[in-house]
């Protein structure tokens, strides 16, 4: 894979993968004013990773993330989620209300934007972690294919 | 001097529009040559070369004139960005397919090309 | 219905075009036998998908489905075609009179059932009085959140949106544990390097016991 004909894919994925990753954030944080959200940047956040992946070979992408971050991420992003619901909880309001995360008064806004902030965070976290164990899962069976055998 | 500068403003905010929609349109039948490009070409590497007339060519027309046609600088950013961008990935999508045939081993229809020529010279 | 066609035929010939090219895409994807060109055109069946989205003013969605099945989707099913074969079984000629019979009876239903939805863009359909309307009147007040999309889906229906994580975490995990962790491809990457670091280090031994 590290033979010299493959120099302009490595060049150019190696300048566009950053790129991609800011669009990732760019798209997360952009959610609340465009079309956007966290499933859509957390997809774009794991295409990122599995182009370095596709160009660069499995087993150095594993090295860059491994598969338990990946699997901790996934988890982490739906405890995140739902930490939010328990944290309305604990404050005295239901489950997952905005309302009341930081008993403000009830045509406040704070609530609305820090909760779906944090909720759009998880979802990004969960969704990025999810697909990148489901694409590790499919890649990580196979051994490194050379060009020779096609 | 701002007389000049001024009357050519006001005759570009005129002309850009028919401007815009025919380079979009000169996009729009490179396109279509592309398309026949691939429908008719012999040979697999002929048929690439075709396809990424339509990625490249095609695309950057379009959105050039797109950017004539936009009704702001904010949209005109964008649309460079997306420029750049089409502009780095689309003939290396191209070439990787193509270097992916000719390292499988699938030969031009004109007769087979040595693989890694200059390695055999060296070695 | 003939009051969309007056307003503008343009929009209406663009549907057309994009829904009958989605029919020849799923026609075409039935009947090849080639698995890698049955991977490229459901990933085009996804982007032909996302554009008629974005056309009938659905961003949100087109932008969802154009970053999972055109990338995501294509990608994985590709690491599938390689642990698999190459090209479908050939199949009998009567294997497919079942299956045929089926698509073209839900085919007739759903097309006898889509005659009675309201006009695109209706204003006394359902969702355009109904609850829609009033997310639309009240959300600024309520959130101060512009996307409606957004504010709908995080803070309306936040269970939603909370069953909808769970259930993509719990596909993750469920891949995970059918397919292994990946970590044989990890494996393998570390017995080369402790081959390689290990060899090495006994060369520079040896040369140092030597000189």
């Amino acid at each position: 894979m590290s033979s010299s004909h493959h120099v302009i894919l490595r060049v150019v994925s190696k300048t566009l993968i950053p790129v991609i990753a800011l669009y990732a954030f760019y798209v997360q944080f952009h959610g609340d004013y465009g079309p956007g959200g966290g499933f859509q940047a957390g997809v774009i956040l794991a295409v990122a990773v599995i182009l370095y992946a596709l160009v660069f070979g499995v087993p150095s992408a594993m090295r860059a993330v491994p598969p338990a971050f990946t699997r901790t991420l996934a988890a982490f992003g739906v405890l995140l989620y739902s930490g939010v619901g328990f944290w309305a909880l604990i404050r005295g309001g239901n489950f997952l209300e905005y309302g009341a995360l930081f008993n403000e008064a009830p045509g406040g806004h704070k609530g609305q934007h820090i909760g779906i902030l944090l909720i759009e965070l998880g979802v990004l976290c969960g969704v990025s972690g999810a697909m990148l164990t489901i694409f590790y899962s499919f890649a990580g069976r196979v051994a490194e294919i050379r060009d020779e055998d096609w | 001097m701002g007389d000049f500068i001024a009357s050519s403003l006001h005759w570009f905010e005129i002309v850009r529009y028919p401007l815009g929609g025919a380079v979009c349109l000169l996009g729009a039948l490179l396109c279509i040559v592309g398309t026949i490009g691939v429908l008719r070409f012999p040979d697999f590497y002929t048929r690439l070369h075709a396809a990424s007339i339509t990625d490249t060519s095609g695309a950057m027309l379009i959105l050039i004139g797109m950017g004539l046609l936009a009704p702001g600088w904010l949209i005109v950013l964008k649309l460079f960005t997306i420029f750049i961008f089409i502009l780095l990935t689309s003939p290396a999508a191209s070439h990787a397919v193509a270097n992916a045939a000719h390292t499988a081993g699938l030969q031009p229809l004109i007769g087979p090309v040595k693989k890694n020529q200059d390695e055999g010279n060296q070695a | 219905m003939s009051e969309v066609l007056d307003g503008s035929v343009g929009l209406a010939t663009v549907n057309i075009l994009l829904l009958s090219l989605l029919f020849v895409v799923g026609i075409a994807i039935a009947r090849l036998r080639s698995l890698f060109a049955i991977v490229m055109l459901s990933g085009l069946y996804s982007l032909l998908s996302a554009v008629w989205y974005v056309v009938v003013d659905a961003v949100d969605v087109a932008f969802t489905e154009a970053a999972v099945g055109a990338g995501m989707s294509t990608v994985v099913l590709l690491g599938a075609m390689l642990l698999t074969s190459r090209m479908a079984k050939p199949e009998k000629r009567l294997a497919r009179l079942g299956p045929l019979v089926v698509v073209l009876v839900t085919g007739a239903m759903l097309i006898y059932a889509t005659v009675d939805l309201p006009a695109f863009g209706d204003p006394n359909s359902p969702v355009n009085t109904g609850v829609g309307y009033e997310y639309l009147l009240v959300n600024w007040n309520d959130t101060g959140i512009a996307n409606v999309v957004t504010s709908v889906l995080g803070s309306y229906r936040g269970f939603d949106t909370l069953g909808e994580t769970t259930v993509v975490f719990v596909a993750g995990i469920a891949v995970a544990m059918l397919l292994g962790f990946g970590e044989r491809s990890l494996a393998e990457s570390i017995r080369k390097d402790d081959k390689t670091t290990k060899s090495s280090a006994k060369n520079t031994v040896k040369s140092e016991g030597k000189s």
